[in-house]
């Protein structure tokens, strides 16, 4: 590219606008990393106390394994619920499809703390409450809305002639999806588990309504643990809910390229975006 | 190999065909894309669906695939009747324009899904895909993934692809379509080779009417879901049946007459014969343009029983390379007249007088409102 003074221009406006973005997630480590005993920064010494202090805090533990557990149940039913539902919605284009689509991807248009509040009263009464069960039924409300446009987009975006080619060469449905429909859509299944897992390991406002002392989730146990105390723990914790997204991120993008990953579920993302606002 | 071919209720019926479609009709809706089309394709016959986009032509091909049911109307296969078989069952080999290989799999495991589908031993596999790999030259690109291939590499793998399944009709959608200039006329002869050496029987879909009139030993011309002629490359050109089929196969020129009691017709002020007779008043005169000989010495426009004759005034020339266009008026009628272009040119301007002849055969007259 020519060295214009726009290009430049763009540099320094790009630059300042991602130290806008990530300067506060960046402030995380050092703080991490603090001797003191209540948040600052910068801390007046260092140490690894607060790293320390995460791992024999059995219950900021005990909620990290649950979301890590949550996230990935979350994300597999997600997929085994919206691959089928994608294909009846785009190829099959069987009755009522598109009240189908609207109804799963219905829930980004309310506002998350009604639809949170209307889980807890329907789950109050049916015991779900603080249960495994009922936070992935939770969860799963807010994660099949992704996966469903994602995966309906990549599907919708394949031309349907592999598909007849592989069907004139004498392969069955049932095989055609298997061998040829579905690996085609790989780039969209890896967008659409990086999303679920990440929505889902993220999720608080829902979450919230559902958890309590018996159990509960990362995000949810940060919060309230902000509310009651203010150490540098949350730092801690903090930097341990980044990894983990820089890990589904990274493996992503080893597995494909994020790219192209994206790509595919950018479309999504950004109508998901407008619909929600 | 001779057919007899007899007329039937305006139908043309081959005995014993490969492919049969009978009283075929498609309906989207209201709209009826396809009606009444009846067709006969004999065992080894590369056969032409030839017309403009809409006419029709593609869906009479997914029909015969099976991706698409028809209305009403039967499909038969060497008798056996697979209007309501799923594409599966059907037994066709099918090259799409977009060539459609799995961009998931290899070159080689493209070609063998057919073959895996079947369930063929892995070795049986193995010799097939071979085979057909060094048919169309690609073995050396076994291991390829399609999207390393160039255009005509995987339009070449699409057809082995087809072909490997030993199918018994190989079904091909506009497989040119996307290659440039020169790759298709080599694929041209390459498909034309390859179908004579298996002898398959062949239905290609084509816009382009070179490709229908060099390749195709039948060529049916569609026009708005019905066909306007069925025959040979050699009948379609020289005995178009509709004005339609006489300017979308090849050039024409096309100008507006008047049959007078005589029989002649009247074009202006020139009086002109045709071969071909018709009941009409008004007509239409088609002459191809390379059919017409310029005299540009001669005066007189006398007619004889083999010959039309017609004074024309140049109006313009195209120059296109192999080929010189002169446009004529006769009578404020264009008529277009095409030489073969030579190194030392004679030249003409506009405004100059010439007599224009040409034979009587080559003469089409159509009724006006055909």
């Amino acid at each position: 590219m020519e060295d214009n003074p726009t290009s430049w221009f763009m540099r320094i406006t790009v630059t300042i606008l991602f130290l806008f973005l990530l300067a506060p997630v960046l402030l995380v480590f050092p703080i991490s990393f603090s001797g003191d005993q209540i948040l600052a920064f910068p801390p007046s010494s260092w140490s690894l106390r607060w790293y320390e202090a995460l791992l024999g805090n059995n219950v900021m533990m005990s909620a990290f394994l649950t979301s890590l557990g949550l996230a990935s149940v979350v994300t597999v039913l997600s997929l085994i619920i919206a691959i089928p539902a994608s294909y009846a919605i785009v190829r099959l284009k069987v009755t009522g499809s598109e009240f189908l689509f609207n109804l799963f991807t219905a829930p980004l248009l309310l506002p998350t703390i009604v639809l949170g509040l209307a889980i807890l009263i329907i789950f109050a009464s049916m015991g779900l409450l603080a249960t495994f069960t009922g936070l992935v039924i939770g969860h799963l409300v807010i994660t099949l809305p992704y996966a469903l446009r994602v995966l309906s987009v990549s599907l919708g975006n394949l031309s349907l002639a592999c598909e007849e080619a592989a069907s004139s060469l004498g392969a069955k449905p049932l095989a055609v999806f298997g061998k040829v429909t579905l690996p085609m859509m790989a780039p969209g299944i890896v967008a659409a588990t990086a999303l679920c897992f990440l929505v889902s390991f993220d999720e608080v406002v829902i979450t919230l309504f559902l958890t309590g002392p018996r159990m509960t989730t990362l995000p949810v146990e940060l919060f309230h643990h902000v509310e009651s105390q203010a150490d540098p723990l949350v730092a801690s914790v903090s930097v341990l809910l980044i990894l983990m997204t820089l890990a589904v991120v990274m493996i992503v993008d080893r597995t494909m390229g994020l790219t192209k990953a994206m790509a595919s579920g950018r479309a999504v993302s950004m109508s998901t975006v407008a619909d929600a606002t | 190999m001779m057919h007899q071919t007899i007329k039937r209720d305006g139908v043309e019926t081959i005995g014993n065909p490969h492919l049969s479609l009978e009283g075929i009709n498609k309906k989207y809706g209201l709209v009826e894309v396809i009606s009444n089309l009846n067709l006969e394709v004999r065992k080894g016959e590369l056969i032409a669906l030839l017309g403009p986009s809409g006419c029709g032509k593609t869906t009479t091909l997914r029909m015969i695939a099976g991706l698409i049911a028809p209305s009403a109307g039967k499909i038969a296969v060497g008798g056996r009747d697979v209007t309501h078989i799923a594409p599966h069952g059907r037994d066709m080999g099918l090259v799409f324009q977009s060539y459609a290989l799995f961009p998931h799999m290899t070159v080689a495991k493209n070609v063998a899904f057919g073959l895996e589908m079947r369930g063929l031993s892995r070795a049986d596999i193995a010799n097939k895909v071979a085979k057909a790999l060094s048919m169309v030259q690609l073995e050396h690109l076994a291991e390829r993934k399609p999207r390393e291939l160039s255009g005509g590499q995987q339009q070449r793998v699409a057809l082995a692809r087809a072909l490997v399944i030993e199918p018994s009709i190989l079904l091909l959608d506009e497989p040119l379509s996307n290659l440039d200039a020169k790759l298709r006329d080599e694929m041209r002869t390459q498909i034309r080779d390859i179908q004579q050496q298996l002898g398959i029987t062949t239905v290609f879909v084509t816009h382009d009417q070179v490709e229908a009139l060099s390749m195709c030993d039948r060529i049916v011309v569609m026009k708005g879901g019905l066909i306007e002629q069925v025959g040979t490359p050699h009948e379609i050109y020289e005995r178009p049946a509709t004005p339609f089929v006489a300017s979308f196969v090849g050039r024409t020129n096309r100008v507006k007459g008047k049959r007078t009691a005589d029989g002649c017709i009247r074009i202006g002020s020139s009086m002109i014969r045709s071969a071909t007779p018709a009941g009409q008043d008004d007509v239409v005169v088609m002459v191809r343009p390379h059919r017409i000989h310029i005299d540009w010495n001669a005066t007189s426009t006398e007619q004889d029983e083999t010959a039309n004759r017609t004074a024309a005034v140049l109006s313009r020339i195209t120059f296109i390379g192999d080929v010189i266009q002169y446009h004529f008026d006769v009578d404020g009628s264009e008529f277009i007249v095409e030489e073969s272009t030579k190194k030392s040119q004679s030249s003409h301007r506009h405004g100059d007088k010439a007599v224009l002849s040409w034979s009587v055969e080559d003469t089409l007259v159509f009724g006006a409102d055909q």
